[in-house]
């Protein structure tokens, strides 16, 4: 046990409620007051504070990618700027991964110094997903870019406001090199007055409790956190635990991209080490540092500990190692716009290491570890516009000891919701003509693994562009204590049909008429145990409900055991 | 004549009885008989009524509130129920928005599907966008689909259509076709239920309408039954989740609309009682053993929503958006691993609840810590009925929190009530904050039974100005079925530009609507001039994907700037700002029936003689570090003088609930009996 001292728990527990109150109003605020969907339905932003070291505090209404980025730039504004540079009012934009410790290009953060009795004392920041930052594709999120050029506009950590004033000829230079000025002009202001509401409540609470007390009660959130997961790692068996999963290719046809963890589990410290992972990708799906440390958090919290709070207490204990030049560690200016994909897939492998080091009742098999964005764009006769319309597939989640898998849901970093087939068809000249879950996708075992899904969408205009960011089309989820695999995604064009195509993971740039047809399935997650230990009322069930066929049945658990279960009726 | 409110919560079931001519009001309580809620009511009823020697022919209104279909879908114990949908959608219901439910734990998962996959039917047919039949609903394969459903032996059959809130023919003649070879099944229409786009949540609302029918059925039919052998001579009334009436027909068909019939209750109560005050900007504050509810009144009219989760399922009707926090009397405090205290979310409920009830509760709760605080009284608690052990609960506190910190007993007690009020206050401000508020302007309005013992120090933590405690706010759910009017709510999807065209056709929508209105208020009895009708519709900017509600009321076929002017000052008013250039977008009209139901005034109360009168005794509270122990008066509410200035601490006791009030708060009862509370000077 860690011997880290918490001066007052009561004050700690209390102080704590009330930052984390303020982090929640800001997020309030800034989805309340931001106009694009993006930020105010699908709430791709997060709030966060920081003490005047840069230390994280607190983080609310967690994308938990966002972290890394909120992280890095205060990193890059205290590696910069000197605090008595900063003035009252003062606030710090950034984006880039390279420059400012972003993630990709489209998630701007807004940094802002919080003065209280003259002196520095918190930072207040918030970060956005922005639908749009321009580069050579709508919505800056290209599969196939090959650099960092093409994905958009980028920030370093830069002033857009001094003394309480918004720089209006830089914010106009940003908003005019994407292709929604106008959104972006309302979403980055909303950004800095959500910091300056933020900071308004902070000097409050300040004035409450007085310096001292604010001082001691960061002291003891921070080293109650890491007490906390260091207690969590020294329950952990000592050792070496290694997993290893890949991407399918590296953005273009071509062989699979190891990436392997090493997990190093050492008394109360953990370490994780990414060498022996594949070479960065000339495709737009690199992870960047900040992406990396946050995937790695995420993974931490989720198999160790979903309780533990995100501030700089979690971040203490970990030890993070890439080499330069992979997939999870690039040289600038590789690509980086689509790195969710292999976000999920680095988590993929760190869960799996982490939990050989776990007893196998707290073991999950693997999930999707993917996502599946695609995007058709067209032009509207109705509405004499083009349109573009995006959206992203999850697939199954892997199965437990106690039950089969989760269908059909986003894993690990992604979370987003879906388009509702009436919306889809209101909106744009789409048809939906099924949304289902697949049969069979989901590994066998003693637990199978979750469902993918399959979207099957009409084209009713000629001349519409599909692209697609996808993966896992040929590596599956992973069974664990014998549980088999899961199927692979699928992107077909006209399926059924004499023109049946598959098409590959990055498709780019499609072009179809009106009548055709793409579907996607995505695939399932991992099963758990031998398939021989299923219960056959469960193979009953699963064959009744036609989650799984006869035929794969019969090659999965046996004619004998498919009878049986065929049997209780 | 009386007119009596009914509120049946898991422990206890509540009544108020108004008498119409005196104003006076009366209130009782009886345990709760979860096995047929029904019979407590009729239990109370002839209790109360015999207590007081009233004659049961004399009441000419009976409302209640109820949680039995909100039950039935916690418990699951809902019907067999069967799905038919259009060919490609049956796995809508299960694949949901695809989110899982928690980002971080795997364990949390999404709840089980109400309807299996095998019950989930799909019928070759097909309606677009605009309303137009893609694919004629092929017969064939409706009768097949419902004989399939017919085999699997189900009693409840909901039935959702793709676009079918535009066009319902092809949902009618499946219910048509269901009603011939399944005549005995218990039938919901998306398009009856609700016409209004995005199939998932409106799939779901039918799936639990479908799945909570025919027991709701059940229930409904023993309360009439009971409430009439009673010998209540009038039709009884249920509250609905929008905080209206509705007969007992009209829920039959709709028990999905009672999903939180009962708080619903209560915010409508404390609503009208603040527009009485004077004081119509409330932040609802109702603490139970479990959990606390709290929601948002501004200017005397509570916040609505039109979507919730009830047990983890999305249902969508128009309700008052009351938001659950997870801590309540029953919240366990302990420290974990890492040397840290939280108080909650785990809960000793009702069983084995706290630890001084002597019913195998061991580890301390937020009740123990009012106990071993002095800030309940162990004799007065339900009124001597319950056996309290203050030794137990002072030697669990020393035990499990104050020896292993290293602080007195005192301190750990009241630190459990300053993290539970911390976590309470987050909730609270979230509240309001969202929704862009400013806290100076509200009032805290607190009621359930623990309500008033955390108020002061909750409305200081917020920066609330104020308090305001009604009568007997242990029972102000049942008071507040006395205080509100029949209604029903309506709606249709209608995607369109802002054009002059189709405002018309917005207008034809509302017109359909009232029609439908005006034959729902003829069925419920209701005279013409106590009808009222509310048009709002939702619009949006092109390119949002969320939508402004904006009153209707009174713009002409020919007034489309008087419209667009509503919507850019309700988009303001919602979000801060408005975009004036941007072309505007409706998406659904939707229309409200009102009956207003006669209600007495709030009658004036007459006080109390003096403060000495008032005073039962006192006793030492523990108010906070800096305080300790303080010698603080108790007192009778109902024999506090009126209009007088006191000053806190004080302890204020009711046959429902303790108010505490600390050292240095002035507190005075208004002209009807409202406790208020000043926290700021």
């Amino acid at each position: 046990m860690s011997t880290d001292r918490i001066a007052d728990p009561i004050q700690m527990e209390v102080f704590s409620n009330r930052l984390l109150a303020i982090a929640e109003d800001m997020g309030s605020i800034l989805i309340r007051s931001s106009f694009s969907s993006n930020i105010k339905e699908r709430r791709d932003c997060s709030t966060a504070l920081f003490d005047a070291r840069g230390r994280l505090i607190t983080q609310a209404d967690h994308i938990p990618i966002h972290l890394g980025a909120m992280i890095g730039a205060v990193e890059a504004m205290l590696a910069r700027y000197r605090l008595e540079d900063m003035a009252p009012g003062d606030a710090f934009i950034a984006n880039d991964p390279y420059l400012a410790g972003g993630s990709h290009l489209p998630d701007i953060s807004i940094i802002t110094p919080v003065h209280q009795d003259g002196k520095v004392r918190f930072f207040a920041g918030n970060i956005a997903h922005h639908a749009d930052v321009g580069g050579k594709t709508p919505g800056s999120t290209s599969g196939t870019s090959r650099s960092i050029f093409e994905e958009g506009i980028r920030l370093p950590i830069i002033r857009i406001a001094r003394a309480g004033a918004i720089d209006e000829d830089l914010l106009e230079l940003i908003a005019h090199n994407t292709r929604d000025p106008e959104e972006r002009l309302l979403d980055l202001r909303t950004q800095v007055g959500t910091n300056v509401r933020g900071g308004a409540m902070l000097v409050q609470l300040i004035e409450r409790m007085g310096w001292p007390t604010v001082e001691q009660a960061i002291e003891d959130i921070l080293t109650y956190t890491r007490r906390r997961l260091r207690n969590r790692v020294s329950a952990l068996p000592d050792g070496v635990y290694r997993f290893e999963r890949a991407m399918d290719d590296d953005g273009f046809p071509g062989d699979p991209v190891p990436i392997v963890c090493t997990a190093t589990i050492s008394g109360e410290d953990i370490a994780f080490d990414f060498a022996g992972s594949g070479p960065q990708a000339r495709g737009a799906i690199n992870l960047p540092d900040s992406a990396l440390k946050a995937s790695i958090y995420y993974c931490v919290k989720a198999v160790l500990d979903p309780g533990l709070m995100p501030n700089q207490g979690i971040i203490d204990p970990i030890k993070i190692t890439a080499p330069a030049g992979t997939i999870v560690n690039p040289n600038a200016p590789a690509a980086v716009a689509g790195r969710a994909v292999t976000s999920n897939r680095l988590c993929g492998a760190v869960f799996g290491a982490l939990y050989q080091a776990l007893p196998a009742e707290r073991v999950m098999a693997s999930c999707n570890d993917s996502t599946s964005a695609v995007s058709v764009s067209g032009w509207h006769a109705g509405r004499q516009a083009t349109y573009v319309y995006p959206e992203s597939m999850g697939g199954g989640a892997g199965a437990f000891a106690d039950r089969d898998g989760m269908d059909a849901v986003h894993v690990h970093t992604v979370n987003s919701t879906n388009l509702p087939a009436e919306a889809l068809e209101l909106e744009y000249p789409l048809l939906l003509d099924e949304y289902c879950l697949v049969p069979d996708s989901g590994g066998a075992g003693m637990r199978r693994g979750g469902m993918g899904m399959a979207r099957q969408i009409r084209i009713r205009e000629d001349n519409t562009t599909f692209s697609a960011r996808s993966d896992a089309h040929v590596i599956p989820a992973l069974g664990v204590f014998g549980g088999k695999s899961s199927s692979v995604t699928k992107i077909m064009r006209n399926p059924g049909t004499t023109e049946e195509e598959a098409l590959h993971s990055k498709a780019s740039g499609l072009t179809l008429m009106a009548g055709e047809v793409i579907r996607v399935e995505t695939l399932g997650g991992g099963g758990y145990g031998e398939p021989a230990k299923r219960p056959l009322a469960a193979i009953a069930a699963d064959l009744r409900e036609e989650k799984i066929t006869r035929a794969a049945a019969e090659r999965d658990y046996g004619s004998d055991r498919v009878e049986a279960a065929l049997a209780l009726g | 004549m009386y007119r009596i409110g009914v509120d049946v919560g898991g422990t206890f079931t509540d009544f108020t009885l108004l008498e119409q001519e005196s104003g006076d009001i009366h209130f009782f309580k009886t345990p709760s008989t979860p096995h047929d809620p029904s019979e407590a009511i009729e239990n109370g009823l002839r209790a109360m009524l015999g207590e007081l020697a009233f004659d049961a022919k004399n009441v000419v209104y009976l409302g209640h509130g109820t949680t039995v279909a909100t039950n039935i879908v916690i418990e699951r114990r809902g019907a067999r129920t069967g799905l038919v949908t259009t060919k490609g959608f049956r796995d809508v219901l299960e694949l949901g928005r695809q989110a899982r439910p928690s980002i971080y734990d795997y364990r949390v998962e999404k709840p089980p599907v109400l309807i299996p996959r095998d019950r989930r039917v799909e019928v070759a047919e097909r309606v677009g966008p605009d309303g137009e039949i893609l694919h004629t609903l092929e017969e064939e394969s409706l009768r097949a689909a419902v004989e399939r459903l017919a085999r699997t032996g189900v009693e409840s059959i909901a039935v959702c259509f793709l676009h079918s809130y535009r066009r319902p023919e092809h949902e009618q003649r499946a219910k048509a076709v269901i009603a011939e070879l399944l005549p005995d099944a218990y039938v919901t229409l998306s398009s009856e239920i609700l016409p209004e786009f995005r199939e998932f949540e409106r799939m779901s609302t039918v799936a639990v309408n479908a799945f909570v029918g025919p027991k709701m059925g059940h229930y409904l039919r023993r309360f009439r039954n009971r409430v009439a052998d009673v010998g209540v001579p009038v039709e009884p009334y249920t509250i609905h989740s929008n905080g209206g009436l509705m007969s007992i027909d009209t829920v039959y068909a709709n028990p999905v609309r009672t999903c939180v019939s009962g708080p619903a209750a209560g915010v409508v109560g404390a609503a009208e009682i603040g527009r009485t005050a004077g004081l119509p900007n409330l932040i609802t504050f109702d603490v139970g053993g479990t959990s606390t509810d709290v929601s948002l009144i501004h200017d005397a009219t509570p916040l609505f929503t039109s979507a919730r989760l009830v047990a983890g399922y999305p249902v969508k009707t128009p309700m008052l958006d009351i938001h659950v926090i997870g801590a309540g009397g029953g919240s366990i405090a302990a420290i974990d691993d890492a040397g840290s205290m939280k108080v909650g979310p785990r809960s000793a409920g009702a069983a084995p609840g706290p630890v001084a009830y002597g019913r195998g509760g061991t580890e301390p709760t937020i009740t123990d810590a009012n106990l071993c605080l002095g800030r309940l009284d162990a004799n007065t608690l339900l009124g001597g009925r319950m056996q309290i052990d203050l030794d137990a609960a002072r030697r669990v506190i020393t035990d499990t929190i104050a020896g292993p910190l290293g602080i007195s007993m005192e301190e750990a007690a009241h630190g459990i009530i300053q993290i539970a009020n911390a976590n309470m206050s987050r909730a609270i401000r979230s509240v309001s904050v969202e929704k862009g508020y400013d806290m100076n302007e509200f009032a805290l309005c607190a009621f359930g039974g623990a309500g008033p013992l955390h108020a002061a120090e909750v409305a200081v933590e917020c920066g609330l100005p104020r308090i305001l405690l009604p009568r007997e706010p242990g029972t102000l759910c049942a008071r507040g079925m006395l205080l509100t009017d029949l209604s029903s709510d309506y709606v249709r999807s209608y995607f369109a530009d802002c054009t002059l065209d189709n405002w018309a056709q917005v207008r034809a929508l509302f017109e359909a609507m009232e029609r439908d209105g005006q034959d729902w208020l003829d069925k419920e009895g209701v005279p013409h001039e106590r009808r009222r009708f509310k048009r709002i519709l939702d619009a949006r900017y092109r390119g949002q994907n969320f939508e402004v509600k904006v009153d209707c009321d009174g713009i002409g076929a020919d007034e489309l700037d008087t419209l667009e002017e509503r919507f850019h000052a309700a988009h303001v008013k919602e979000y801060g700002y408005d975009i004036r250039h941007r072309a505007i977008q409706f998406v659904s009209a939707r229309l409200q029936a009102i009956g207003e139901v006669p209600k007495a005034p709030q009658a004036r109360v007459d006080g109390g003689v003096s403060l000495d009168a008032a005073q039962t005794g006192s006793r030492p509270v523990y108010m906070d570090k800096a305080h300790g122990w303080v010698d603080t008066p108790i007192y009778w509410r109902s024999r506090l003088p009126n209009e007088t200035a006191f000053s806190g601490p004080a302890i204020i006791n009711e046959m429902s609930a303790t108010t505490l009030i600390l050292p240095g708060q002035n507190f005075h009862l208004d002209a009807w009996g409202n406790l208020i509370v000043r926290t700021a000077a």
